[in-house]
């Protein structure tokens, strides 16, 4: 089997335009959260408006750009929640997404927002889960449509980390994210990691995860390392991607015939932790693997 | 109601005292939330899984992060009195904001009120209260401009 190469690339964060200038060929690709390119006043009527842009950080965004693939990986919108979409923050994802040229979009399959206030994410990746069922279903299924005619780009949806899953669900979260592709053709953003946190804290199974999962959904992988916290592993992005993770990845990544990017997130907090070097050495392990799989070649892991 | 149940959700991880109580009287998620029989018992049945204590630390974590970058030394300073007075913020601004200058603003005006209410701050620890809240101020002023 011969197709197009999948994107080698990052998670956008104020050290990767260090990354991309100690190793510019491994960078293909950055995902844009564009919640940091902005300050969210609210209510900023009185100072020019609601959003005020990080023009430093757009700029040199820019500039790192030239060459590369970017696409939007969104957190504010929580297009799960039972609550009106943002209408207002989803022109400035719009806007901003024509500015940068997003090749797509992706939000978050979690919950961050409630009537009544919201969940941080501001370090270690908690948005809450949500019931797969029908009424989940028709509020996401609206919201998208909201956000496909603001952007026209193909949309994803990521599975989060998972440490409380909701029981007793009409769906399964890969069930779940099969019917959002069959029926909104809203593609899956695959956190590989994700699953690692399920597996160790005791909430899924990857494999069988992996396995309900249609292949044809997944247009983008995401990579990351985690730490413990009192027993339980998180997902911190605090380090490189770990063996298992790796294991699924080889394994798995020859059926998603659709994958065009293979992403790794790392928090700028512990980039001194993992350093240019080991960064570096994961984006050209992503590289093999994107070609091996492109060509059809042979995949073995090695630890 | 899917709103009042992911409401109860979020209301559980941001404190770790009510899953207490909702561990002990479940009937308590009733008299406070307007839920079906399914919300009701899937809520019961996560209040008891193991993972909502990490769901409660990455809460407090994620709180704390903004403020313990931008106001290091008064964090340490605070000691033991700091986690009180998180919770309290907490509470009073459930919602969040992912840049940290706003949380951090927000969080030094509180700590103002606190003061203006007879909070007591030794001087040594009000003065570095007042540099860092200083130096906030100035970053978040300077956004006003980035339109």
């Amino acid at each position: 089997m011969h197709r197009g190469k999948a994107l080698v690339g990052l998670l956008n964060n104020p050290v990767v335009p260090s990354i991309i200038k100690y190793a510019p060929n491994l960078v293909e690709y950055i995902d844009v959260i564009p919640d940091r390119l902005w300050y969210d006043f609210e209510h900023g009527e009185a100072i020019g408006g609601r959003f005020h842009r990080v023009v430093s950080a757009i700029e040199e965004l820019k500039q790192c750009s030239k060459g590369r693939v970017l696409g939007g990986h969104g957190i504010g919108l929580s297009l799960p929640s039972a609550v009106p979409i943002d209408v207002a923050m989803v022109a400035e994802v719009a806007s901003l997404a024509r500015e940068l040229n997003f090749e797509w979009y992706s939000e978050h399959l979690s919950m961050f927002l409630v009537s009544h206030g919201s969940v941080p994410n501001s370090q270690a990746g908690l948005g809450l889960p949500i019931a797969y069922d029908e009424e989940s279903f028709d509020i996401i299924r609206s919201k998208l449509d909201v956000l496909k005619r603001a952007l026209a780009c193909d949309l994803l949806l990521e599975n989060g980390a998972v440490f409380t899953p909701v029981p007793d669900t009409t769906f399964s979260e890969p069930e779940f994210l099969n019917r959002l592709y069959s029926e909104l053709n809203c593609g899956t953003l695959l956190d590989l990691h994700n699953l690692y946190v399920g597996l160790l804290n005791g909430v899924l199974s990857p494999r069988e995860y992996l396995e309900q999962l249609n292949p044809d959904c997944v247009h983008e992988i995401h990579l990351a390392g985690g730490d413990e916290l009192a027993g339980f592993y998180t997902d911190s992005h605090s380090g490189l991607t770990p063996s298992e993770v790796w294991s699924w990845a080889y394994e798995f990544t020859p059926r998603f015939k659709n994958l065009r990017a293979i992403v790794f997130e790392f928090h700028e907090s512990y980039f001194e932790k993992l350093g240019l070097k080991g960064i570096a050495a994961e984006l050209e392990r992503m590289h093999e693997l994107a070609e091996a799989v492109a060509s059809g070649a042979q995949l073995g892991h090695v630890s | 109601m899917l709103v009042e149940f992911q409401q109860a959700l979020a209301d559980l991880v941001a404190a770790p005292e009510l899953c207490r109580q909702i561990r002990a009287n479940p009937s308590l998620l009733r008299q406070r939330y307007d839920l079906s029989q399914r919300e009701y018992e899937r809520l019961v049945a996560m209040v008891n899984q193991r993972g909502m204590a990490l769901n409660c630390m990455l809460y407090r974590a994620n709180r704390l992060a903004p403020l313990a970058l931008n106001l290091p030394r008064f964090c340490r300073a605070m000691g033991a009195r700091l986690g009180p007075l998180l919770s309290e913020y907490s509470m009073l601004h459930p919602n969040t904001n992912v840049h940290f200058y706003l949380e951090g603003e927000r969080f030094g005006h509180f700590i103002l009120a606190k003061i203006s209410e007879g909070f007591d701050l030794e001087p040594r620890v009000k003065a570095i209260f007042d540099e860092e809240f200083s130096k906030i101020k100035l970053g978040l002023f300077a956004t006003y401009t980035a339109i």
